[in-house]
């Protein structure tokens, strides 16, 4: 057994003239809860496809639990379940017969369906509304019916493609809840999301598509050290040689002299700040005002892909 | 396998909870046939022709035993004849007086004429000679015409429908009088010159005694042949009208002389025969309407994203596919049988002579539908455009094909384009079998062969559709 559950290779994919792929290579650990963050247009839907089985790479290779993936390999399909990023419930069918019906797509039956799917309708919290038509849900319970309909058949790797959008914090943190219990239980699951706070409590191992390529991936904090603190201190007049007294402080990476005051770059802002006001009190420096900017996963995000809007 | 029936089985379930799957392929055309039925279905009757129908209802029992060699049958076969002979008469043949009475107790005949046990007794009695040259005559003839209860003819009448039920008794009268004048011009006629008559004679011409009988028979032969020569336009022996006045016996036209067909057997009793017109043209036409019906399921699936599990399920495109087509067949199949079943029951339509050649039409148009509904599902993306585009293509083939108006209205080159359609195949086999007494199954099985070569046809388009779509 491979320790990676999923492996891209230079894995391409063209619609026409438009290339949504250009050799995403990237691999997912078994057990691993693994984010993947990009741009509208990144191609993240396009991969995830791919690893779903509904396209084809028109080059480089998947691997599936070690073995080769195309999409006619209907064995390997088994192993995914997809949370869509639009629902994909029958409204006019009831909770259960949604779950039922996915799973005896799966090939599941008798006793284990049953039980299955008391299981996660007691889990995402529709148990007593089982026999009600998915129609009469509201957004939350949709998707969250939508998640239960995608695990009914305990696949090792699970694609969720922006499974919070739209429901209420209730149902978000059930939905979180529910990921990290699956996740406990060894499920791999790949989780996509434009809410990057989302993204930076729920996977330790992120990786960042834009323009068709990963162009980072690694573990939240060494992305978080791609975007270092950023430390503003506001002062009517900066005195000769206090740019130099600051540059010498433990922990200051990088000192900028700005028209109301200096920046400091550091990787931890909590021990700079003691020396930071014994500096301006022996310096006889008054700052007006500090401001923190710390790392997070968005300022990480921007700096890679940018400011541009995307389409 | 198990897949194929998973996913037939939801789809079952959702149309069962559609309602406008049940109201278009059900209710609507039952609607329409019933609406058009009472309304303009007589137009719909392949087999009706303008002919003034005669209702007859024929008890005659026949000619007595010493009626001698003339007519040689009952006079009502010889009356009936009459009527069918006669150009834009019908003869319609009801079964008994029950029957009679109740159609006319209806409304929906004007008039039934009862020809009675005695008919031809006393149609053989008439003469225009009494006792004792002829024995027990009946002289039927009166100021108006002839006397109809002296021959042993009933007339039982719809009060309301007067008018009607008069032109069918002087149609009576005018025949009657064409059967009963020859017959008795010819009796009276034969009778001249022989020896009964010239004894008669010699009661007004005295020295008639005092010749011998040789030389009265030679005067009897005389008269007869002196008549024949003075009026040499007519056989007055001749019995029939065609002889009496020396024409030509018109074309016999047994076809139209029919039995009485129920046309109000069903729940509705109105014009059973329209509705063997009317109901298939409507099951075929609304048969087709399962495009909608496919086409907003395959929509929907887009439209709930439900595509998406389903194409990423462990299932092949031929499963998922077949999944999706066998409740549509099924739909059909139920739609076809019910909606024939529904025309028995309620609208009275008899099923013809072969009514288990139904089964194999019936089917072939559920699979001619079935194609194309998978080809529209195939095409259109939303349900929008199933609803837009699928009624427009069910109505222009339908119009095309003949379903919604009898074919043998259309131009000539008309008809033959309606044969491009799938309906126009299928109406071809209803219409031998519920119209033709002796349905020709040769047009049956390729009507069939057509239809599936229509519903492959449509099916190998749809999967390269949904092919070039992936």
């Amino acid at each position: 057994m491979t320790p990676e559950i999923l492996s891209a290779i230079d894995v391409r994919k063209r619609y026409g003239q438009a290339t949504a792929l250009q050799g995403v290579t990237l691999s997912v650990a078994r057990g691993e809860l693994f984010g993947l963050l990009g741009p509208n247009g990144a191609g993240k839907t396009t991969l995830l496809s791919i690893v779903s089985g509904l396209l084809d790479a028109d080059g480089g290779q998947v691997l599936l639990d070690g073995k080769p993936f195309r999409r006619a390999n209907l064995d390997l399909r088994r192993l995914v379940g997809i949370g869509t990023q639009d629902l994909a419930v029958y409204p006019d069918l009831t909770a259960r017969e949604n779950v039922y019906f996915f799973g005896k797509l799966y090939g599941l039956g008798g006793d284990i369906l049953r039980q299955r799917a008391e299981e996660l309708l007691t889990a995402v919290g529709l148990w007593d509304r089982a026999n009600h038509r998915a129609g009469t849900f509201s957004g939350g319970m949709k998707r969250r019916l939508n998640l239960a309909v995608a695990v009914i058949h305990s696949p090792k790797l699970l694609l969720l493609d922006e499974p919070t959008t739209g429901v209420d914090p209730q149902s978000r943190n059930l939905i979180f809840e529910i990921v990290r219990k699956l996740n406990a239980e060894g499920m791999t699951v790949i989780y996509t999301s434009h809410y990057m706070e989302e993204v930076q409590a729920l996977c330790p191992r992120i990786a960042i598509m834009d323009k068709g390529k990963v162009i980072a991936c690694d573990t939240i904090g060494n992305l978080l050290k791609l975007r270092p603190n950023e430390l503003r201190l506001r002062v009517e007049d900066v005195p000769p040689g206090f740019e130099e007294q600051l540059r010498t402080l433990a922990g200051v990476t990088a000192v900028q002299k700005m028209p109301d005051g200096v920046t400091l770059t550091t990787g931890s802002l909590g021990p700079l700040l003691p020396k930071l006001a014994t500096l301006c009190a022996t310096a006889g420096v008054t700052p007006t005002a500090f401001e923190t900017n710390e790392s997070t996963l968005e300022r990480v995000f921007l700096h890679l892909t940018g400011n541009d809007l995307r389409d | 396998m198990r897949p194929i029936l998973t996913l037939a089985g939801k789809d079952f379930r959702l149309m069962l909870r559609d309602p406008r799957a049940g109201v278009i392929l059900l209710l609507m055309p039952v609607l329409l046939v019933f609406i058009l039925g009472i309304t303009v279905g007589g137009a719909f009757d392949p087999n009706k022709k303008e002919q003034l129908r005669i209702s007859v209802l024929n008890l005659d029992a026949g000619l007595p035993p010493d009626a001698g060699p003339f007519p040689g049958r009952p006079w009502s076969e010889v009356l009936l004849e009459d009527f069918a002979n006669t150009a834009d008469i019908r003869v319609e043949l009801i079964p008994d007086r029950q029957r009679a009475e109740e159609l006319v107790r209806s409304g929906e005949r004007a008039v039934v004429i009862v020809l009675e046990p005695e008919f031809s007794s006393h149609l053989q009695r008439s003469s225009f000679v009494g006792e004792p040259l002829k024995k027990n005559p009946i002289n039927p003839l009166y100021r108006d015409g002839i006397q109809l209860s002296k021959l042993g003819v009933t007339v039982v009448r719809d009060p309301t429908q007067e008018v009607a039920a008069a032109v069918v008794e002087q149609v009576v009268q005018v025949a009657l009088m064409r059967v009963v004048i020859p017959w008795m011009i010819g009796q009276a006629f034969e009778m001249i010159g022989t020896p009964p008559f010239m004894d008669k004679m010699k009661n007004y011409v005295p020295s008639l005694h005092l010749l011998p009988g040789d030389l009265l028979k030679s005067i009897g032969d005389a008269m007869q042949k002196g008549i024949s020569g003075f009026f040499v336009d007519y056989d007055f022996r001749g019995k029939t009208w065609a002889k009496l006045t020396k024409s030509e016996p018109p074309p016999t036209k047994a076809a139209n002389t029919n039995a009485y067909r129920s046309d109000g057997s069903g729940a509705i009793r109105r014009g059973a025969v329209r509705y063997q017109a009317l109901v298939p043209s409507y099951t075929v036409t609304f048969a087709f309407f399962l495009v909608l019906v496919m086409g907003w399921l395959f929509a929907a699936e887009r439209r709930h994203g439900t595509i998406v599990r389903l194409n990423a399920a462990p299932i092949a495109r031929w499963q998922l596919l077949l999944g999706k087509l066998i409740p549509c067949f099924a739909v059909s199949l139920l739609q076809g049988f019910g909606l024939l079943i529904a025309g028995w029951l309620i609208f009275g339509m008899p099923l013809g002579t072969r009514p288990e050649l139904l089964i194999p039409v019936v089917i072939c148009t559920s699979l001619a539908a079935t194609g194309l509904a998978m080809l529209v599902a195939a095409v259109a993306k939303t349900e929008q455009q199933v609803s837009v585009n699928g009624t427009l293509l069910v109505m222009v083939l339908a119009g095309l094909s003949g379903s919604l108006m009898p074919r043998y209205l259309m131009p000539e080159e008309m008809r033959a384009l309606t044969r491009v359609t799938p309906h126009a195949w299928s109406l071809d086999a209803y219409a031998q079998l519920l119209t033709n007494p002796d349905p020709q199954t040769a047009i049956v099985w390729t009507a069939c062969a057509v239809l599936c070569g229509f519903g492959g046809i449509f099916l190998l388009i749809a999967w390269w559709r949904m092919s070039v779509e992936k």
